[in-house]
């Protein structure tokens, strides 16, 4: 129940999440000429390169899903959010420790705060997504359906994930001094046991039921519904949506049994 | 009177080793982290109450827990022991500077530090032109540069006048009652007057005998964690002036 009365706490400090949010992205943009063209940029490179070597070296385009560009660049886009949400919210309590030491606010919202920068990072990169399903349907390679309804599911569930994962790295990262090492070749090492560059049916069973357990491959499989042929597999969604759940809580809990040594420590 | 700041039996326990850092490499080559766990009590037993309005002066010698006590009605440290509750809100001029960012205007700066603190936009751009009335005419001349390019002094006067525009009815210093230069100085004294006569409460900490007499009326003595002696500024000034005679013999 201290969730709910945390995240009470936090709602009512939403014109501060609001100020920090848009701090974040003045920062982000003011010190860089082409600003938001970063933020697209790469997976937009990413997408060229991997299809480049799949569908022209490897000419194994079958990997994924047709159009196999589309996959990627869906994969990838949602991939940034969770893998730039998740380095930095580990760092969290860490890079603002000044502000951390000298406002009384609740704890988690220096954590909250980062996935919804990083959320609305994302958002502004949609028009991108939008621009490729657009010439894709144009030239008929998209098979719409209803599994369109799960991306917004998708989204949500990611940010719910996102903010799990954070309540409970940032506290550890602060105590711990070589974590972010640690995080950052954790994420190297998921980033290929998540099917962002392939599609989850093709990896042989029993292990395509081992990779359900990793959260994100739900949430890609959701983000994915409404675009391809292939119908959507059940499995990974539940699965992810209970483990991020579970998630949530381990992370509200860690992040309150650990805050007062945080703040004696940073 | 009201309590506005009731303090019951606090205590917070710290580790003695500044080393208490964990990694990870560590606890995988040594099968445990070689970090120290010897720990004391910075403050322990420590119990009062400050009434609305009230003047409060925090002494007491280096590592005495002055700060730390400061921290915890600030709500920026959780106690190990006891609890503190606070009824108001706060304006902490603990870390001055602490929410500025470097790379965007004072102008920014401003709306960011205050909006921290809890003010809305409204009220910011009602205050706005007080602010930087306050912090001086180099700050106004340079209010579109990005902050970094401000002088410290400039940087800590500017802090100290958003936090004091907040118009919280508690005041917490921590030995930052006056920053910057000496007209500036005399400038802070006088806003600080202006609040107190407002009838602020007000929490200071200072090792300034001057500033202590100047603005606070009841004295808390803290000496190696413990409460020594809750009374009139005088008599604490006194007895701390005293064992510090004694202790440097």
């Amino acid at each position: 129940m201290t969730l709910i009365g945390r995240t009470r706490a936090v709602i009512q400090k939403r014109q501060v999440l609001w100020t920090l949010v848009v701090r974040d992205l003045r920062v982000r943009y003011s010190r860089s000429i082409l600003g938001y063209v970063w933020t697209v940029l790469d997976p937009l490179l990413m997408s060229s390169i991997y299809f480049v070597v799949f569908v022209f070296i490897f000419k194994s385009g079958k990997v994924g899903q047709q159009p196999y560009f589309l996959f990627l660049i869906i994969g990838l886009l949602a991939w940034q959010w969770f893998a730039g949400s998740l380095t930095d919210t580990s760092r969290a309590l860490l890079s603002d420790a000044k502000l951390v030491r000298s406002t009384n606010l609740p704890r988690e919202i220096w954590v909250v705060r980062v996935v919804i920068a990083k959320g609305v990072e994302y958002v502004l990169s949609l028009p991108v997504l939008a621009a490729f399903t657009l010439f894709y349907a144009i030239k008929g390679q998209v098979h719409f359906n209803l599994g369109l309804l799960l991306f917004p599911l998708g989204l949500v569930m990611e940010f719910v994930l996102l903010i799990g994962v954070g309540l409970l790295l940032a506290p550890i990262t602060a105590l711990v001094t070589d974590m972010s090492r640690v995080i950052k070749i954790a994420l190297r090492m998921l980033f290929y046991l998540t099917p962002v560059l392939y599609a989850g049916n093709r990896i042989p069973p029993p292990f395509d039921v081992v990779v359900w357990l990793n959260p994100m491959t739900g949430v890609l499989e959701m983000l994915r519904a409404g675009f391809f042929e292939q119908p959507v597999v059940r499995g990974p969604i539940i699965f992810s949506a209970v483990i991020t759940v579970a998630l949530l809580f381990i992370g509200a809990f860690t992040f309150s049994r650990l805050e007062r040594a945080v703040l004696k420590e940073i | 009177m009201s309590a506005v700041i009731s303090v019951d039996d606090l205590g917070i326990e710290f580790f003695r080793s500044r080393r208490r850092r964990m990694s990870m490499r560590e606890m995988l080559f040594h099968g445990q982290s070689t970090h120290s766990t010897e720990t004391f009590w910075a403050l322990r037993n420590i119990s009062f109450t400050v009434g609305e309005g009230e003047a409060v002066g925090l002494v007491g010698g280096n590592g005495g827990g002055k700060s730390t006590l400061l921290k915890m009605i600030a709500g920026v440290l959780l106690p190990d022991e006891g609890a503190v509750s606070v009824t108001q809100n706060v304006a902490p001029l603990i870390e001055l500077t602490g929410g500025f960012v470097g790379e965007l205007s004072a102008r920014d700066n401003i709306y960011l530090q205050a909006g921290l603190h809890g003010m809305g936009k409204d009220e910011i751009d009602e205050r706005f032109e007080s602010i930087v009335e306050f912090a001086g005419p180099q700050v106004r001349a340079a209010l579109d540069t990005p902050f970094r390019h401000f002088s410290s002094g400039m940087q800590v006067r500017l802090g100290f006048s958003v936090i004091t525009a907040l118009d919280e009815p508690i005041i917490l210093v921590d030995e930052v009652l006056a920053v910057g230069d000496k007209v500036f100085r005399e400038k802070c004294y006088k806003r600080m007057e202006s609040l107190l006569e407002a009838g602020r409460t007000l929490f200071l900490v200072s090792h300034s005998e001057g500033e202590l007499k100047r603005f606070s009326t009841r004295g808390l003595y803290l000496r190696a964690g413990r409460l020594a002696m809750d009374g009139t500024m005088a008599d604490v000034l006194e007895q701390y002036n005293a064992d510090a005679a004694e202790g440097s013999k």
